[in-house]
């Protein structure tokens, strides 16, 4: 097709005016595309970020029908048939010091790892959004207050804290998701703090505080709304580290107990019993290693894809179509 | 700078205090909390109530807290409710252990990282930077504990060249050689771990000074390239480096939770982990106030370090430094 061809299309010439002939590469990018338009091609284009979704999907898929998939009730205790080898008939990673089947808890694992890094995630992300926006949106004893928090927050070990705090209420699930989502909002929280404290002096907050829009409209609708990308950002990287820390966690003893299953968990009978089987500690390593990194490279992946320094690539073959259009176009 | 300092300190005075306080209340207001576990079990209702007035548990939560924090600041750190030991006998050994696996991790990998670091500045995507890039994810992405006990299983069940785990072989306590060879492998895993961030921190560091005006003009003047680096840049590259080094200064008493219980060394970390696993909630607000206490001064330290290196840095504008 060619270049003229391409621009009478778009845009029909009045009569009089010359059609003027602009390099091509302008005129296919002329229409308006979205930042998250150019985020999705973007993160599309990076392969480790791209691989790191296929996985991750795979796993939630796992997850999500642990049930069909595990051949096994990953609780079920058979003594007669404890600590087999891997590729043992019927068990395909072997049996534990039970007799559990491991690949069946490997498989039911995922979901407690999974269901953690989210909703930790999620919770997080929500505590410190509204904690950050409030602060570096009001400003003045509000700020200062939440800030001296923060400090307190963090002049201890989010280890420690999680393990004093499991340790006085119980290891309880829910209780382990919202321990550890309250002990790890700060960064979020001075993340979009920082972000508002630049984004409010900006003229279309003004404008909106002179027509009447409320404080929380302003927050809701202009701020929170433009630091989107880095919230979802950090959000993606904590998935990562909340999956590590419950694994942490469950091996020290104060995660996910005994008839339940966790990676971390199988971890630390693992070590007890290395003597005996020393390829069950492999397994659930593996497993928190690859979804972790599955989650990173898509966390990067998010971060490259808003980042407007780095740029879409372009397929070659395009380019190439564009570069002969372009001289024929005679410019 | 006086008058920094003293608002810096008395803001740190502050947080301590608040740490204190939430610390306590929370040990001490959860329900199930201490006054069940501080009792002795199977004691009558009124055998209870005498005991826990003898352990002035039966006072108001703000007077409990003033008592408590009385005796701390009398360097009391109170007594463990199994055997009645005196916190602070068992705390130091510990962290004394600590100290000893937690510098030697931290100076090693420092020793390694930082060149490193600088190296791939200069090399930007070569070989060894993409290595490190490598190593800083899955340092990032893998369970520490995890690299420990394929360590363990690796060296010391199938080669058998390293101790298991522990400080010291039995009967040779106090043995540096022994000692050594008992470091080998928790500094491994430390090591990945600081590599991961020290690495990429200081490649980064240095890779923001190159790009400043100033490395052009020294360069378009004609200085050897080594010269660049060396005189301008790397000094220059130092600044966040020693800053970021003050405030993870935290790390040496706190760092090792997980590898000291991987490798069953007997410090800090794993004492907080049996402690509240038995409940012991005088030791476990020792530590959390211990580990509060240096982390604070850290950044403090961070702070002043930053100052003092670099001359263009003031100090009287709040919070300059600690971004």
């Amino acid at each position: 097709m060619s270049v003229t061809k391409l621009q009478r299309k778009r845009h029909k010439p009045t009569p009089g005016s010359e059609p003027k002939l602009e390099p091509p590469v302008e005129r296919l990018s002329d229409k308006p595309i979205g930042i998250w338009k150019t985020a999705f091609k973007k993160f599309m284009s990076n392969p480790f970020a791209v691989v790191g979704l296929v996985v991750l999907l795979f796993f939630i898929i796992i997850a999500l029908f642990a049930r069909v998939i595990a051949p096994f009730d990953p609780a079920a205790i058979d003594l007669i048939n404890a600590n087999l080898p891997a590729g043992s008939e019927k068990h395909l990673f072997g049996t534990d010091e039970l007799g559990r089947d491991v690949l069946s808890r490997l498989i039911y694992s995922s979901q407690v790892s999974l269901l953690v890094g989210f909703s930790v995630a999620i919770i997080t992300v929500v505590i410190g959004s509204l904690i950050g926006a409030v602060s570096g949106y009001f400003g003045g004893w509000i700020d200062t207050f939440f800030m001296r928090l923060v400090d307190v927050m963090y002049s201890v070990p989010t280890l420690f804290l999680n393990i004093l705090v499991l340790s006085i209420f119980g290891s309880k699930f829910s209780y382990m998701i919202f321990i550890m989502a309250s002990t790890s909002w700060m960064g979020t929280a001075r993340l979009v703090r920082g972000n508002f404290l630049q984004l409010r002096e900006m003229q279309y907050v003004e404008a909106a505080k002179a027509i009447g829009v409320s404080s929380w409209g302003i927050i809701g609708r202009h701020l929170l709304r433009n630091t989107t990308a880095p919230i979802i950002v950090s959000a993606t990287l904590m998935v990562g580290g909340a999956i590590l820390a419950e694994s942490a966690l469950s091996y020290l003893g104060l995660g996910v107990q005994a008839p339940e299953t966790s990676w971390g968990l199988m971890l630390s009978s693992a070590q007890e019993f290395m003597l005996v089987d020393p390829l069950q500690a492999i397994y659930p390593g593996l497993c928190i290693l690859i979804v972790v990194l599955a989650v990173n490279f898509i966390g990067d992946g998010i971060r490259d894809a808003f980042d407007p320094s780095k740029k879409v690539r372009i397929p070659r073959r395009r380019l190439q179509e564009w570069r002969k259009n372009f001289s024929k176009s005679g410019i | 700078m006086t008058e920094y300092l003293i608002r810096r300190i008395l803001q740190s005075v502050l947080v301590l205090f608040l740490v204190s306080i939430i610390t306590f209340v929370l040990i001490h207001a959860a329900p199930g909390g201490p006054t069940q576990v501080f009792l002795s079990p199977g004691l009558s209702q009124e055998a209870a109530q005498i005991q826990a007035k003898n352990l002035g548990l039966d006072q108001p939560i703000p007077v409990q807290y003033m008592r408590w924090m009385g005796s701390l600041l009398q360097g009391d750190l109170g007594h463990t409710f199994k055997n009645n030991l005196p916190v602070g006998e068992i705390l130091w050994p510990t962290m004394q252990n600590t100290l000893i696996l937690m510098s030697v991790a931290w100076l090693f990998s420092l020793l390694i990282a930082i060149p490193w670091g600088i190296y791939n500045s200069t090399v930007e995507y070569g070989l060894s930077d993409q290595t490190a890039s490598f190593i800083s994810y899955l340092g990032f992405a893998m369970p520490t504990f995890w690299f420990g006990i394929l360590l363990q299983e690796l060296f010391a069940l199938e080669l058998d060249l390293l101790p298991l785990s522990d400080m010291y072989t039995m009967g040779k306590e106090g043995q540096i050689g022994d000692l050594f060879m008992h470091l080998i492998l928790p500094v491994t895993v430390l090591t990945l771990g600081f590599l991961a961030s020290y690495v990429k921190f200081s490649r980064s560091s240095m890779l923001e000074v190159l790009n400043q005006d100033y490395i052009r003009t020294a360069r378009s003047k004609g200085m050897k390239e080594k010269r660049v680096i060396y005189r301008h840049a790397l000094r220059n590259a130092m600044i966040p480096i020693v800053t970021i080094l003050g405030s993870d200064l935290a790390i040496l008493v706190s760092g090792a939770a997980i590898t000291e219980n991987v490798f069953n060394w007997p410090g800090m970390g794993r004492l907080f982990v049996e402690m509240a696993l038995a409940r012991e909630y005088s030791v476990l607000m020792a530590i959390t106030l211990i580990t509060a206490v240096i982390v604070i001064i850290g950044n403090l330290l961070a702070d002043i370090l930053y100052a003092l290196i670099d001359p263009r840095v003031q100090l009287a504008r709040k919070g300059g430094a600690s971004a």
